[in-house]
């Protein structure tokens, strides 16, 4: 069969129909070359098995062996790895941003209503029975229990509305386990029956990478398909099975994550859902605490102090500040807003200021905390801007490497509109040779049926 | 080698960058302040929290001291015009006991040192702002009332305590003496003497008239001896006046050091963000039209 002109007409429309395959692939790959998640195909070309005519060997033109989509899995899995970081800082930093507003000013909220509160007591001590300096003293404490209560409930709204994110981010990562399950069952067929999966694959990547900023996944390839659980190895999904998670409320109060009956809450990490419940459960009731053990120990403190000495009526003193310690910060306010109540007194005249160096002293004595009643605060204020500065910077550090992981991916995988037409070309060049060849096998067939004929004219 | 094609998400990302740059750089030009947010600087704004708590304790300490010297000063200039009418009674005392004088001169003379008794009487109940001022810490009742009866010929009402104020960190001054110390004092009893001297001229009797004149004279002394102790505080207060505003100014600037922008960085920082910025843009343009197609004619 080798050799003769028949055999050429089969090479030549042979390698037609694997040029057309070819230009196939490559305006596939130039219509996806903005397509997210998209990876490059390559046609794989094979030489056929040659023919032995005689001694004489003879190809016998191309195949199509392959169309394969260029991937790498360990990049692909290092960016969903990266982006559940990336995401979880980023929905830290955007909460946590809210939250250091709250801290933000040094002449406004409780570090400044507290330096008032004790310049007011300070000034009361040079005219103990003056009505107008002891009013200014209570209009300090107000203020004071005040700017306690807001930053309190600002942080409690804080936490609240974070809570309410869980239970809509769980829905968002069942969705998705959902869909990944279905399209591994796709995927199993189509390998079955050894078919490139590329483009299911590359959908199947989008899925993931959506699910890693939703939370940390790790993936394994088992022979039943691909394995994805969380970080701590909660199973979402097993080949062509989903397992979606549960929202219940916890012992806490707040709403906790449920995975077949077990709380996970407190070991999910990383994404959307591992950095709400980060500043949820472990960043606000940080702060709350330290605001709480602030206002009870200085209300305490305040109320000793008062108890101390005597009110310009010459009574024993009383409480200045009431709180429930359940949540100090959020309930502190007056025990009284009569001015006369402010035991100045030591000795029980009107005219005594004995008693204002015992209240003073309640600004630099440390309290059972540790620090003044300042210096707590201040420490809030560190508090507040670290938490946000560290995710931060966990932010620009993920999104920097990122950057770098996708750079690689997108050498391997991404689509070169110069290579592209490059391949266009040569497909193009390739299919009119192709078509030449055809062409002139036509006429050679032509004038090889018409010898007969034209030769018995001519004879 | 192979290079990633797609170049748009480093451009974009290098503009974000960029644009982060000069919104920082423009925000500390506006507000001033290298602190906007505790995350710019926490331990800054934490120090800051401090700074500003000890400039106002530092403001109310100033604030402070000009309240109390209101006070000192009325207190002091009181007590010198007690001496100088203690004086006037000493030399009506000399005049009677010289033994020149009628009856009518004595009563006349006697007269006199009850005005006296009772000019003394006004500024021993004498007030600031509607407290009186040497009532002790009773400071809402007069001092003294006149009481013919009492030994002093007058009452004290007030009690010995007394009160400080602190004008500086660890660092309060006594801002009162008790009446009682300063008229009835064991060392000088000025009511006592005047009084004495009262009774003497209603007697008549000169011998008794000069005793109680050196009595009284005796009082004066010890009267002056305890006005040194406003003087003395006084004079504290002004040094520490001086003391407090160099303090002040102090922590003003080391707020500003944490705190404060150097604007020419500031303004310099965003000029060279734009710049950058705009270099980026450039290249942007250039690059993203170029490809193979660029060259292939039709």
């Amino acid at each position: 069969m080798g050799g003769t002109l028949l055999s050429s007409l089969l090479i030549a429309s042979q390698a037609l129909d694997v040029d057309q395959g070819g230009l196939d692939v490559t305006a596939n790959n130039i219509a996806n070359a903005n397509t997210p998640g998209y990876s490059r195909e390559v046609v794989n070309l094979s030489e056929n098995t040659p023919e032995e005519v005689g001694n004489l060997t003879f190809g016998t033109g191309v195949s199509i062996e392959q169309i394969q989509s260029v991937r790498d899995q360990v990049l692909s899995l290092q960016i969903a790895e990266q982006t559940s970081q990336q995401s979880g800082a980023q929905t830290e930093l955007n909460a946590l941003q809210q939250i250091e507003t709250l801290f933000s000013s040094s002449t406004q909220g409780i570090g400044a209503d507290l330096s008032a509160f004790f310049t007011s007591i300070s000034q009361l001590s040079t005219d103990p029975s003056n009505a107008a300096l002891r009013s200014a003293v209570i209009t300090a404490a107000q203020n004071l229990a005040v700017s306690f209560n807001q930053t309190a409930q600002s942080l409690t709204s804080n936490q609240l509305s974070l809570n309410q994110s869980v239970s809509q981010t769980v829905g968002q990562i069942n969705t998705l386990t959902q869909q990944i399950a279905q399209i591994n069952a796709k995927v199993g067929e189509m390998q079955q029956l050894n078919q490139d999966p590329g483009s299911l694959l590359d959908q199947e990547n989008q899925l993931i990478n959506q699910l890693s900023q939703l939370t940390n996944v790790s993936e394994t390839q088992t022979p039943e398909g691909l394995t994805l659980t969380t970080g701590n190895g909660t199973a979402l999904v097993v080949g062509n099975q989903s397992f979606a998670l549960q929202v219940a409320t916890g012992a806490s109060g707040m709403q906790d994550v449920f995975s077949e009956g077990q709380d996970i809450t407190s070991t999910i990490q990383g994404g959307v859902l591992g950095g709400t419940i980060q500043v949820r459960d472990q960043d606000i009731p940080g702060l709350l605490n330290q605001l709480n053990t602030l206002a009870s120990q200085f209300a305490t403190s305040i109320n000793t102090a008062q108890a101390a000495g005597f009110d310009l009526n010459g009574n024993a003193g009383q409480d200045l500040f009431s709180f429930n310690p359940a949540g100090a910060a959020s309930t502190i306010s007056l025990a009284t807003t009569d001015p006369n109540a402010i035991a100045a007194s030591s000795d029980g005249a009107a005219g005594s200021n004995g008693n204002i160096a015992n209240l003073m002293a309640v600004e630099s004595t440390n309290l059972p905390s540790g620090d003044t009643p300042t210096n707590s605060y201040a420490a809030m204020v560190s508090q507040s801007g670290t938490l946000a500065a560290e995710a931060q910077a966990e932010v620009t550090a993920t999104t920097t490497s990122i950057n770098q992981l996708n750079d690689q991916l997108g050498a391997i995988s991404g689509v070169s509109i110069n290579e592209e037409t490059t391949n266009l070309l040569n497909y193009q060049n390739a299919f009119s040779a192709a078509a030449r060849v055809v062409s002139t096998v036509d006429e050679l067939t032509q004038t090889v049926l018409s010898m007969g004929s034209s030769s018995a004219t001519a004879s | 080698m192979r290079v990633n094609p797609n170049f748009t998400p480093d451009i974009l990302s290098d503009l974000y960058t960029d644009e982060n740059q000069a919104d920082t750089a423009l925000e500390q030009l506006a507000s001033g302040q290298l602190i906007n947010m505790p995350s710019d600087n926490p331990v800054g704004a934490s120090e800051l929290v401090q700074n500003q708590a000890e400039l106002s304790q530092t403001d109310q300490f100033i604030q402070n001291t000009s309240d109390v010297e209101g006070l000192l000063q009325t207190a002091d200039s009181t007590l010198s015009s007690v001496v100088s009418s203690l004086n006037q009674a000493i030399s009506v005392g000399t005049q009677g006991a010289n033994g020149t004088n009628s009856a009518a001169d004595l009563q006349a003379l006697g007269q006199q040192v009850e005005g006296i008794q009772s000019q003394v009487l006004g500024y021993a109940n004498a007030t600031y702002q509607g407290n009186y001022i040497f009532a002790g810490t009773a400071t809402n009742t007069p001092a003294f009332t006149l009481d013919p009866a009492a030994p002093d010929g007058v009452t004290y009402s007030g009690n010995t305590d007394t009160n400080t104020v602190q004008i500086a960190d660890g660092d309060s001054v006594q801002i009162n003496l008790p009446g009682s110390q300063l008229f009835q004092g064991s060392g000088g009893d000025v009511m006592g003497a005047l009084q004495q001297l009262v009774t003497a001229f209603k007697s008549g009797n000169t011998t008794a008239i000069g005793t109680a004149t050196t009595e009284l004279n005796s009082a004066v002394n010890y009267l002056s001896q305890q006005r040194v102790f406003y003087g003395s505080v006084l004079q504290q207060l002004t040094s520490n006046q001086s003391y407090l505003q160099t303090e002040q100014l102090n922590l003003q600037s080391a707020a500003n050091t944490i705190d404060g922008v150097n604007l020419a960085q500031a303004a310099n920082n965003l000029s060279q963000a734009e710049t950058t910025q705009s270099a980026t843009l450039a290249a942007l343009a250039k690059v993203i039209p170029e490809n193979l197609l660029q060259y292939l004619q039709p």
